[in-house]
Parts: structure tokens; C-alpha cells; sequence
């Protein structure tokens, strides 16, 4: 048994903690200066604007964007294309969770299916999905499967990549664990490598919501009658350039919001790992 | 002393390692025989990298031996099972388990997570001094603590016959004298399990001495039998036996076989193989 020795209640912080603060302190930082350049950048584009120096209704200002996105609120015309983009992305990851990770534990934990597809799905994770989107409307249409398909194409590989590595890494010790106690083979799966392998699973999902949300812009830039993307295309087309940057504000805000769920998620279903 | 059916019967064992890029073949085991009566707690020593982890992960069934027969119950082993359990040098405890979670698996990978198997894995935190930090994680664990869990894991499924490969090495000296006095107090409490079959790999001779019936030597690598030895000190065993004259002529008798095995001595340089042939005094190189 371990004895706690009690600190004496005093105001001097140990080395960790000074650590911690330091760092808390940095980010704290870098958080500020962040705001500090937006606002810079912002402002000179607002400037610049204002005093007719570029045409705003060319460039657009934060001012007018911010208009536009206030009225689009107001007036109810921002929810559709939202929840359309959001719809994509949301039936896109769930075919990607529901292939991507089964799929990608079973790759992981075969030799033989890890040799044959290991070369193919790096290329595919490295080749930029766009290149494919002539060949997918070819193939699929320019309807409402093939943004679906766009969104799983761009999405799984990062899921796949993960996913592979993490069960490939599987601590050799936890798997002996359950071969001495004859654990069942899904058993094994579910209760050993599965959660061995979260960890690199979540990091997966979240790079890969990042990339379904970029597949499902990209499709509605292209070939969509609806969605975040569609709106930016349409009003850009229009020359209502305040009303495109309004809508690539609450792309980026959703970019945001995703990815930080995600990560969330990560930090609850992880809190054992002691990495975190 | 061989009893016509042993438990576990070892004959002319042969256990080898394919490794490197060439494979090439080494022998681990070669040429080990004995027997373990029911019931008894058996220790096994040797120089270090002699084959003795190699030895016990073939009795759990987790490597095939290449010759010579491993017999548990007069059934070859072929395999992990359920008679077997294993306790690891390293606590291997799954991170993202609960101290009872962890202590449950071994029910649960043999579909015997019923009702009894709850109130057996309750009654097992308790016994191994855990109660009342059952939902704790093993990263708030103490080293001690890990292992604890990790011998409650293993008892849990009840085996026939229990494996550990020094399952208090990575402890500190204090908390390591605790663990073997609680492992001797488990082993003559635990209902279920007093009196089963146990192979202990330490190189701790005392520890050995303590808590065994029967300590094997075992010789350097690769691994056949030097000396069988019966401990003849009373059960219930007591902390204050360590220091009787007879557990000290023991210990030091066994410690002597071993460090004859060893040769670990001044001609032993660092990273250079000791072979059979290496005899003291080699010239420097
Ligand atoms: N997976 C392996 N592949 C190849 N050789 C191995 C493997 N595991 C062990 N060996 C070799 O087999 C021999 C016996 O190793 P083993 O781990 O059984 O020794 P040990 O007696 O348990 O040692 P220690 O007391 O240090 O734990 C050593 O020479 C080691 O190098
Ligand atoms: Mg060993």
C-alpha cells in the first residue's frame, strides 16, 4: 500500500504544476494573439472596403457579411441549405463508422488482407479525393447517391488509416490475456482490440468528419441543388457576394463545432488511456 | 517421488525460438523432465534467460513445444484451457477495464458470468485487499494494486493448475514482501481455490523458498533440471519463518545452485554472450 504523505498547505507550486500553469499560460497566448490577427485582418478588409478602395461589391466586407448572415437568420433562409449540408455529412459518416471501423479492424488484424490492401488504401488516403469526382458523377450521376458517395470517399480513408494502425498496434500482452483465458474470437474483437484500438478510432472519426464535411461542400459546389456549398455557388454566380461570405461563415463555424464534438467524445471514451 | 499420476508431467521437454532475419533455430528447453503432484505450489529459479518464461508460456498452452510430452491431467497440451490460468510479469491489466471488470474477464471468456460468477469476483476484491476500489481504473492503481488485480484475474476462472512468471519483480522490495505474505494468506484462504496446483517463476530464492512446496532449479539456457528440492517448513507459512535457521540454510544452499548455473561473475562482460565454454579468466578483450 502506498502512504499518502500530506503536502503542507503552502501557496509554493511544485514543478508539475508550474509546468501545467506555463503551458496553460501559453496557450492562453496563443489563444489571444489568434483573435489579435483575426481582428487585424478583418479590419483592414472592413477598411478597405469602406474607403472604396477595393469594390465591395466584388470583395465583400465583414460588415456586409455579417449583415447577410444576420438576415438569412432572420428570415429563415439559412436552416435549409444547413441542414442539408449537415445531412450529407451525417448519413456520410455513418456508412463511413458503420464500414470504415469493422473494416478497418479486420484489415488491421489479417497479415494477408493487411499485405494486399496496405498499398491501396495509402494511395487512396493520399490522392486528393477531387481528382475521382468526374469518374463519380460518371459512375453515379450528378443526384442525391452520389454526393453521398463523394462524402464516404473522402471520409473513410482518414477512418481506414487509423484504424489499421491503431489495430495493428495492438499490445501484444493484451491479446495474450485473452488467449490464455480462451476468450472467444468476438470476444477478443469486441472486449480486447476494439478498445485497444478507440483511441486511434477517434482520432479516425474526427479527421474524417473534417474531410466528410469538405467532400459534401465540394459535392454541392459541383453538383448540388442544395447545401451550404450550393449557396456559396449560387450567390457567387449572383454577384451577392456578402450573402457567399455569410454562408462560408457558417461553413467554417460547422467545421468548428464537428471537429470540437468529436474531439470531446474523444477525451470521454478515452479518459482511461493514461495519454490523455 | 513420482507420483503414478502426477498432474502435470513433463518429459524430456523441448521448447526452441525461431528468430532473426535467417530464422535461425535456438533451443530455450532442452531435455526438461518432472512431475507436479495435485496440489502442490511449485517455484522454479534459474539465471536469468535461462527459458523459463519460455517454458511456462508452453505449459499455458501459448507456444507449441518441439519435443517430448507436456501432460496436464494425462491430456496433452495443445493449447490455452480453461484449466489454466496465467499471471504476467507485467500487470497487463486492459486500461480501459474497471478493477471488477478486469478480475471478471477470465468468467466472461468462458461464458460464466452469471450471478455466482459476480458474487466469486466480489468476494476475490475483497480477499486480495481491494474493497471498496472495485470501479477504480488501473491507471490509479498502485504497482502493488496492479498486481493484486492481476492475481484476482487469475484465480477468478478457479483454474486447476495456476502459472505465474514473476508476478512481483517490478515491485519494490516492501510492497513485494507484503505481496508474497498476501499470495500465502489468499493461498491457504481462498475457498475455492486452497489447495490447487502452482508454478511460480521468481529470481527471488527467499521468495521462493517461502512460498513453495517444492523448488525447481532450473540450469542456464538451455533450460533442463539441475535440482529438486522439498521445503519441509510448516503451512501456515509466517513472515517470521524468513528468519529461521532453516529457511536461511535453504535459501542458501539454492542460491548457491543458481549462481553455479549463472556464473555471473567478473568474466561476464557486458553484452558479450556467455557460452558453455567460457570459463573464468579469458583475456580481456
Ligand atoms: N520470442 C522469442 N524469439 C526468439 N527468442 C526468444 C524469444 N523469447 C525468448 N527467446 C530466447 O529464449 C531464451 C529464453 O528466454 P526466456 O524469456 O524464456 O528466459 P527467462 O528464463 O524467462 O529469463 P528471465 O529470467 O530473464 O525472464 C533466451 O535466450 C531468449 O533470448
Ligand atoms: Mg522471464
Amino acid at each position: 500500500m502506498t502512504t499518502q504523505v500530506s503536502q503542507p498547505a503552502s501557496p509554493v507550486t511544485g514543478p508539475l504544476e508550474r509546468a501545467v500553469n506555463a503551458r496553460k499560460g501559453k496557450k492562453l497566448t496563443t489563444g489571444r494573439l489568434g483573435v489579435i490577427g483575426l481582428v487585424v485582418v478583418l479590419g483592414a478588409w472592413q477598411v478597405t472596403a469602406s474607403a472604396g478602395w477595393v469594390d465591395a461589391s466584388f470583395a465583400s466586407s465583414p460588415v456586409g457579411a455579417v449583415k447577410a448572415l444576420a438576415h438569412m437568420i432572420g428570415t429563415g433562409e439559412l436552416w435549409p441549405p444547413l441542414l442539408s449540408t449537415l445531412e450529407s455529412v451525417a448519413y456520410g459518416m455513418i456508412i463511413t463508422v458503420v464500414v470504415g471501423i469493422p473494416l478497418g479492424l479486420l484489415i488491421g488484424r489479417s497479415n494477408t488482407l493487411y499485405g494486399l490492401t496496405e498499398p491501396l488504401v495509402s494511395i487512396m488516403y493520399s490522392v486528393p479525393f477531387v481528382v475521382f469526382l468526374p469518374i463519380i458523377i460518371f459512375w453515379f450521376g450528378i443526384g442525391a447517391e452520389a454526393r453521398l458517395v463523394i462524402v464516404v470517399w473522402s471520409a473513410i480513408f482518414p477512418l481506414l488509416i487509423n484504424v489499421i494502425a491503431g489495430a495493428r498496434n495492438v499490445d501484444m500482452h493484451y491479446l495474450q490475456v485473452a488467449k490464455v483465458f480462451c476468450a472467444p474470437r468476438l470476444l477478443t474483437l469486441r472486449s480486447v482490440t476494439f478498445p485497444a484500438t478507440l483511441p486511434f478510432v477517434l482520432t479516425g472519426v474526427r479527421q474524417s468528419v473534417g474531410r466528410a464535411l469538405v467532400g459534401a461542400i465540394v459535392a454541392e459546389l459541383f453538383m448540388g441543388n442544395a447545401g451550404l456549398g450550393y449557396v456559396v455557388q449560387t450567390e457567387t454566380s449572383a454577384f451577392k457576394m456578402d450573402d457567399a461570405m455569410a454562408a462560408i461563415v457558417v461553413i467554417a463555424v460547422l467545421a468548428i463545432v464537428l471537429t470540437r464534438s468529436v474531439a470531446w467524445i474523444e477525451r470521454r471514451f478515452t479518459f482511461w488511456s493514461s495519454s490523455v | 517421488m513420482t507420483p503414478p499420476h502426477p498432474k502435470l508431467r513433463v518429459r524430456d521437454v523441448e521448447i526452441g525460438h525461431r528468430s532473426g532475419r535467417k530464422g535461425t533455430y535456438a533451443h530455450a528447453v532442452d531435455g526438461l523432465s518432472f512431475d507436479v503432484a495435485a496440489n502442490e505450489f511449485i517455484a522454479v529459479v534459474g539465471p536469468s534467460g535461462c527459458g523459463k518464461t519460455t517454458f511456462l508460456t508452453a505449459v499455458a498452452g501459448l507456444i507449441p513445444i518441439s519435443g517430448g510430452t507436456l501432460e496436464l491431467d494425462d491430456r496433452r497440451i495443445d493449447g490455452p484451457g480453461r484449466d489454466r490460468s496465467l499471471v504476467f510479469q507485467q500487470a497487463s491489466l486492459f486500461p480501459w477495464r474497471n478493477v471488477v471488470q478486469n478480475i471478471e474477464f477470465g468468467l466472461k471468456a468462458h461464458g460464466r458470468l452469471d450471478a455466482a460468477g459476480r458474487a466469486r469476483v466480489a468476494e476475490l476484491v475483497e480477499l486480495v485487499g481491494l474493497g471498496g476500489k472495485g470501479d477504480k481504473y488501473p491507471r490509479e492503481l498502485s504497482g502493488g494494486m496492479s498486481q493484486r488485480v492481476n492475481l484476482a484475474r487469475a484465480l477468478a476462472t478457479d483454474p486447476e493448475l495456476i502459472l505465474l512468471d514473476e508476478p512481483f519483480a517490478a515491485l519494490d522490495a516492501q510492497t513485494r514482501e507484503v505481496m508474497q505474505e498476501e499470495l500465502t494468506r489468499i493461498w491457504q484462504a481462498d475457498g475455492v481455490q486452497a489447495g490447487k496446483t502452482a508454478m511460480f517463476i521468481t529470481h527471488d530464492v527467499p521468495e521462493a523458498v517461502f512460498l513453495a512446496d517444492r523448488v525447481l532449479v532450473l540450469s542456464r539456457g538451455p533450460a533442463h533440471l539441475v535440482a529438486d528440492i522439498h521445503i519441509d517448513l510448516p503451512r501456515p507459512r509466517t513472515p517470521s519463518m524468513k528468519r529461521t535457521p532453516e529457511f536461511l540454510a535453504m535459501s542458501d544452499r539454492i542460491v548457491d545452485l543458481v549462481m553455479a548455473q549463472s556464473q555471473i561473475g567478473k568474466q561476464d562482460q557486458p553484452g558479450r554472450r556467455v557460452t558453455s565454454d567460457d570459463h573464468a579468466g579469458v583475456a580481456a578483450g
